[in-house]
């Protein structure tokens, strides 16, 4: 089942997603990159509807690219989660809405502070110190809520996100195999092997 | 599911001497998983105006937005403050244009009105998804644990209270009736409006 | 030609044997006495049937039962109780104790298990040890001791102010304090009246009349009763344990 995890900690923000890509029953691909650097600043995870997500994410990708172009200053974390959430709540009432699921994690350079935001299909939009989807949230949140400190070092912050992920594996019944994992802090993005 | 309790969430506001109150707690969820503990969904709209938009999360923010908007181009072109009575109505008018496939939330408004004698009458209002206004003399309810506010609220309150006791009052009521409604809890904030400041406090409540 | 469209799909009947008549019940008990209170409004859908049915029964001069939901079940169910604490008095020369009445309940009730009785139950009284009780019951027999239980249309508006002003929920004692355990039988007549003028202000289905029963213990003066409009004293025995009945108008709105 789709699952993505995201937290906090001191000067950071670490998203990770599975990275199976399935069609009913079967597993069509097992190395399906989830989560999209939208700036240089700024991780964007999805899941969902297939088809329409990958449609949304390059969507926002490109838009948010083209703010960028245009103003020579990239979007902030909060304007880029208000303008994905207008995208998707508009789309929410239109004849085909998107069905996807977002965690949106970004470093301000601007306050220098790390913000990650929990977005779902309906447009609903909140800021967290950590966050889930799918039915990975079940087991990871509680573990979240026990384990997470917004002070931790990324080290630490990579240790409450195994534990998550050692859970799902341990108790999910189709539980998938590999999580991409990227971090987010003020050198930029990049990808971090668990 | 209902799409009205997707999300829960609860708003009341109330009538005192001089003064009104308005509180919500602070939930969101999907369904009967929590998401925050810290969702706020009551807002100023002036120093002495509020509004609570319990319901759906994704339309809290929308309607929000919609309102910021349309309040801003009313002060600039009247270049004065919207009175509570003209915000109801404009609440009203946002919702019904969305008749036949309305915003699921169900607003309550809290302020105090200008008399023309130049002292502050309380107010508050509410109405249902689709604009239906209700003037209250006493107070308002909404949301997921309504029909427990109701009962509490029916026996805690009454007229002309001053701004600690109507503090004290409203947030009895919210606790105690949100702490028996599944979708609704998770901690509080009660504004107290006067003519001359607002306090705004938040509450701690129960974690289940 | 003959009519076969009826024959076209498997036509489904179905006979609902229940309905669901409105109204609210209420026990709180004290330190030596119980207080168990009902509306006397029997509806169905928006029709009013009658302006005065009783739902709150004394059983025993230390027992009184109150029945809310489906009616005809509930005054049968109490009809039966009734009936088997007569037998107990024939075989035994005396009232069944209260905590053996709420145990004869939940088997009477799971012997229903499979075609219940659309009802819930609260029972009130005192105890032999001669402290007030009050036992709520799910329709099937789930049942459990506490110091006050609502029930009914109304359960969701009178409960929350009842955990607030029995339980002192969200309350706080002052420096060097503690929250009664008990309350006063005149603090505790005057919530329930509370209680059911504003659940007859606000639910459509609460209303007309209100009938309150309060057992006194063994010996306990009337202290809280005196002065109190309209008491009516309804004790059959001499055992100790005294019953009355208080009577009230609400709203008919």
């Amino acid at each position: 089942m789709e699952t993505s995890f995201a937290l906090t900690g001191k000067g950071y923000v670490i998203i990770a997603a599975d990275t199976t890509a399935a069609r009913s029953i079967v597993k069509m691909k097992v190395d399906e990159d989830k989560i999209k650097e939208l700036s240089s600043h700024l991780l964007m995870s999805y899941s969902g509807e297939p088809g329409d997500t990958i449609q949304f994410a390059e969507y926002v990708e490109r838009n948010i690219r083209l703010y960028q172009i245009r103003n020579l200053y990239p979007l902030r974390p909060a304007a880029a989660a208000a303008w994905i959430r207008r995208s998707l709540a508009e789309s929410l009432r239109s004849r085909h809405p998107y069905s996807v699921n977002l965690l949106l994690g970004g470093y301000d350079i601007a306050d220098h502070k790390p913000n990650l935001y929990w977005i779902d299909y309906l447009g609903t939009v909140v800021e967290l110190p950590f966050a889930a989807h799918g039915y990975g949230s079940y087991f990871a949140l509680s573990l979240l809520d026990r384990y997470h400190n917004p002070e931790a070092s990324l080290e630490e912050g990579l240790a409450t996100l195994k534990r998550c992920i050692e859970e799902v594996a341990k108790r999910l019944i189709v539980s998938p195999d590999r999580f991409k994992v990227k971090v987010v802090d003020k050198d930029g993005t990049r990808e971090v092997e668990l | 599911m209902s799409v009205m309790e997707y999300n829960g969430g609860s708003v009341i506001a109330m009538v005192g001497k001089d003064c009104v109150a308005i509180a919500s707690d602070l939930r969101l969820g999907n369904q009967a998983l929590g998401i925050t503990s810290n969702f706020q969904r009551v807002f100023p709209v002036t120093n002495r105006l509020y509004i609570g938009l319990p319901g759906l999360g994704t339309d809290v923010t929308t309607l929000r937005e919609r309102f910021r908007y349309r309040v801003n181009m009313y002060t600039i072109k009247e270049e004065r403050d919207i009175q509570p009575e003209t915000f109801a109505h404009l609440v009203s008018s946002t919702l019904y244009e969305h008749r036949f496939g309305p915003y699921f939330i169900e607003p309550v408004i809290a302020g105090l009105s200008k008399a023309p004698s130049g002292g502050f009458k309380p107010f508050i209002a509410a109405t249902d998804l689709i604009g239906c206004l209700n003037f209250a003399k006493d107070f308002v309810v909404a949301g997921t644990a309504s029909a427990k506010l109701f009962g509490v609220a029916e026996g805690l309150w009454e007229p002309d209270l001053e701004p600690e006791d109507l503090f004290e009052t409203i947030s009895q009521t919210l606790l105690n009736a949100v702490d028996r409604d599944a979708f609704s809890g998770w901690g509080a904030v009660v504004h107290v409006i006067t003519k001359d400041q607002v306090v705004t406090r938040t509450l701690k409540g129960r974690m289940d | 030609m003959p009519d076969t469209t009826s024959l076209d799909h498997p036509a489904q009947r179905a006979f609902n044997p229940y309905t669901e008549n409105g109204g609210t019940i209420l026990a709180i008990a004290g330190a030596d006495f119980s207080v168990i209170a009902g509306d006397t409004r029997q509806s169905e859908g928006y029709s009013i049937q009658t302006r005065y049915a009783p739902k709150v029964f004394q059983l025993t001069d230390r027992a009184v039962l109150a029945v809310n939901g489906f009616a005809a079940d509930g005054n049968m169910f109490v009809k039966k109780v009734k009936q088997r604490l007569e037998w107990y008095r024939h075989a035994h020369s005396k009232d069944m104790p209260l905590r053996a009445i709420a145990r004869l309940i939940q088997t009477m009730l799971y012997g229903r298990r499979f075609f219940p009785y659309y009802v819930y139950n609260i029972l009130g009284g005192i105890e032999e040890d001669g402290t007030g009780a009050v036992y709520s019951f799910d329709p099937v027999g789930s049942y459990e001791r506490e110091a006050c239980r609502a029930a009914g249309a109304a359960q969701s508006l009178v409960q929350p102010f009842l955990d607030n002003q029995i339980y002192f929920k969200n309350q706080r004692p002052a420096h060097n304090t503690s929250h009664p355990v008990h309350l006063p039988l005149a603090t505790v007549l005057s919530i329930v009246i509370d209680s059911f003028t504003g659940a007859t202000e606000r639910h459509i289905e609460v209303g007309d009349g209100l009938e309150i029963y309060v057992v006194l213990a063994k010996g306990r003066g009337l202290h809280g009763l005196e002065g109190v409009r309209g008491v009516q004293e309804l004790t059959a025995t001499d055992d100790g344990e005294r019953v009355f009945v208080v009577r009230r108008e609400l709203k008919k709105d």
